[in-house]
């Protein structure tokens, strides 16, 4: 649902409130929305959709998805997460994901961030540049 | 074959393969031109965005949770949940003398039929107008061939000069006209192997314009042979917000390549207040607070950024100047309403169109009174600031008296020969549209106005008389012309040379 101006302006300070040093506290999150479920302030429907979509939006900042056409190994598994971490952070949530569709390739997401290597996708710009 | 596959080759291994980071976001809402897209956290205010499938768009509204983006092409393709890309780049459209000639829509793609056009060239639709220090004062005049224009009204090159008025008053043919006159004169000095002279290139900037009203301009341009020194940027009634938004800074691009090259343009916005329309329109689908009239609050900075472009550029900083004619509609005549107070206070003048005049018969229908150029005689040569100088005096004085011309009572001799005087200039002021007067010519009509030679004509008689004299002169007499021209003023030797030939042309007349 779309959040009315005021909704979506309470939804931003319930999520800074949140925040600790900056980051997400998961604890304080999940109280917050209790307590909205709970004491149902007005327009509290907003309210909570908007603070899903921060939430969301800060959960989205901190996870990568990590897609490839067959299972990676142990070895590249590990190589990835230390590049992840080294750029992003040690908080970064790693998903391994495997999609047939990339054919070759890697493509990781994190938040708005893609690198896309895949096969597909080459194809697809080399494709393109004709 | 083996050439095709090398090339083929060539093309495979031109293509990147390393891996780049893209920022790329979810479209969550289409629609009327406009889309949502979730994401997209790395997107700037007016950067291009990639739908995919050809379609691009512009991030307009860059918001905590969402970014709201304008589509440029066919939105109809553009479905929810679809990735899009930034581009890392501003829009940019074609420009160079390579347009010249042709009809094209905002983003600088052929409308006319005539082959896909390829510049070296390309600049953004938005940028930044040039500062205080890289301009030069306006001094050189735009001649609009339109006699009370340049004799009261003068423009400079460089100047933003406001046409305004009710529908169906004539701004467009006032823009059209300086069109076809300054293509005149450009064709005249190729003709004439005048390498001093600096042409000054034109751009028809077509807003919400009926597609038949844009069709009958081009023809006009083409039979006056002006279509070869002039871009004609469409963005038709038909087209999306989005375009008609884009077109007037569209044009205006294509215009700064000839201020940052040292040459001249002129640019018409026809108009300004289907532009704002347009604009309103794209605001509120975007959901940005609206203000008067339902207007977006930056309805203001829209025009006066577009307009500040318009500038006359000192040498070191490109040389070249770019002239604006903006037209703006008003309703019954209030230019006390919004969009046109914001562009009257934006421009160097304005020149008001009429209804009442126009019915009246007097067309140009420009109310001298209340039209104004605020840069005034420095825009214009020395020939035309002496025989012009008194002529708007004149005509005010004559306005005033015009109320007792009407009971017919007994008036002083001086009353009379004021009135009869601003008849005539009145008369002498009327002229057909697409027949632009070339400036030496007016600087004739006008001298021989000031020094009495139509008092003995009766006013009715006054514009044959004119047209008659404009032939001779330009029959029999084109060296006096010439020299009005070349010199630029009118000298002690050219005052006596044209008392010989009007006082003959005006006694063979009667």
């Amino acid at each position: 649902m779309k959040a009315s101006k005021q909704a979506q302006r309470d939804a931003k300070q319930l999520f800074q409130a949140c925040l600790v040093d900056g980051a997400l506290d998961e604890d304080r999150a999940r109280a917050a929305a209790a307590a909205l479920a709970e004491k149902k302030p007005r327009g509290y429907h907003g309210i909570m959709a908007h603070f899903q979509k921060l939430v969301q939006m800060d959960v989205d900042k901190r996870t990568a998805n990590v897609s490839s056409a067959i299972a990676l190994d142990d070895k590249a598994r590990h190589h990835i997460k230390a590049n992840l971490t080294k750029n992003y952070g040690e908080n970064v949530q790693i998903n391994f994901l495997v999609d047939e569709g990339l054919i070759g390739g890697l493509r990781v997401q994190i938040g708005s961030d893609v690198y896309d290597g895949s096969v597909r996708t080459r194809l697809n710009t080399l494709n393109d540049s004709f | 074959m083996s050439t095709i596959l090398e090339d083929i080759q060539a093309q495979i291994s031109g293509v990147k393969t390393s891996v780049a980071k893209e920022n790329v976001g979810i479209v969550r809402q289409i629609g009327d031109g406009a889309a949502k897209i979730e994401g997209l956290t790395g997107a700037m205010l007016n950067e291009m965005l990639d739908f995919g499938n050809g379609v691009t768009g512009l991030a307009l509204n860059l918001e905590e949770t969402e970014v709201g983006a304008i589509i440029l092409g066919d939105y109809t393709s553009v479905k929810e949940g679809q990735e899009v890309k930034t581009t890392g780049k501003l829009l940019q459209v074609p420009v160079g003398k390579e347009l010249l000639g042709r009809v094209v829509n905002s983003l600088g793609e052929a409308l006319d039929g005539k082959g896909d056009i390829k510049t070296d060239n390309a600049y953004p639709v938005e940028k930044i107008a040039p500062g205080i220090i890289q301009r030069k004062s306006v001094s050189q005049p735009v001649q609009t061939g339109i006699m009370p224009v340049d004799a009261m009204i003068p423009i400079g090159r460089g100047q933003r000069e406001l046409i305004i008025g009710d529908r169906s008053t004539g701004k467009t043919t006032v823009a059209i006209d300086t069109i076809i006159n300054n293509a005149n004169a450009n064709q005249r000095a190729v003709d004439e192997g005048d390498t001093d002279y600096r042409p000054l290139y034109c751009i028809y900037v077509a807003v919400g314009q009926k597609q038949s009203n844009v069709a009958n301009t081009i023809q006009v341009l083409e039979e006056n042979g002006a279509m070869k020194w002039t871009i004609v940027v469409n963005a038709a009634a038909s087209d999306s917000a989005t375009n008609q938004y884009l077109a007037p800074f569209a044009g205006a691009a294509m215009g700064e390549y000839f201020m940052d090259n040292n040459m001249d343009a002129l640019i018409i916005y026809d108009d300004l207040s289907k532009h704002a329309v347009a604009y309103r329109q794209v605001s509120l689908i975007l959901k940005r607070p609206s203000g008067r009239e339902a207007y977006p609050g930056d309805v203001f900075y829209l025009h006066s950024r577009l307009l500040e472009r318009s500038a006359r550029l000192s040498e070191k900083a490109g040389g070249g100047s770019l002239t604006a004619l903006p037209i703006i509609e008003t309703q019954m005549g209030d230019v006390s309403a919004y969009i046109p107070t914001n562009v009257i206070s934006i421009t160097d003048g304005q020149i008001y169109l009429e209804t009442d005049l126009f019915y009246q018969g007097i067309r140009p229908a420009i109310s001298v009174g209340l039209s104004v150029s605020r840069v005034g005689s420095a825009a214009q040569i020395k020939a035309m600031k002496q025989v012009a100088g008194k002529t708007k005096l004149e005509l005010a004085q004559f306005r005033e008296l015009a109320a007792f011309a009407q009971f017919g009572s007994d008036l002083d001799a001086k009353t009379q020969a004021q009135l009869e005087r601003g008849k005539r200039i009145v008369e002498l002021f009327k002229q057909q549209q697409y027949n632009p007067i070339p400036v030496e010519e007016q600087v004739a009509v006008l001298w021989s106005m000031q020094n009495n030679y139509f008092d003995t004509i009766d006013v009715d008689k006054i514009k044959d008389c004119q047209a008659k004299m404009q032939e001779h002169l330009r029959d029999r007499k084109a060296d006096l012309l010439g020299k009005i021209k070349a010199e630029g003023k009118v000298s002690d030797e050219i005052a006596e040379e044209l008392k010989t030939t009007i006082g003959e042309f005006i006694d063979t007349y009667k």
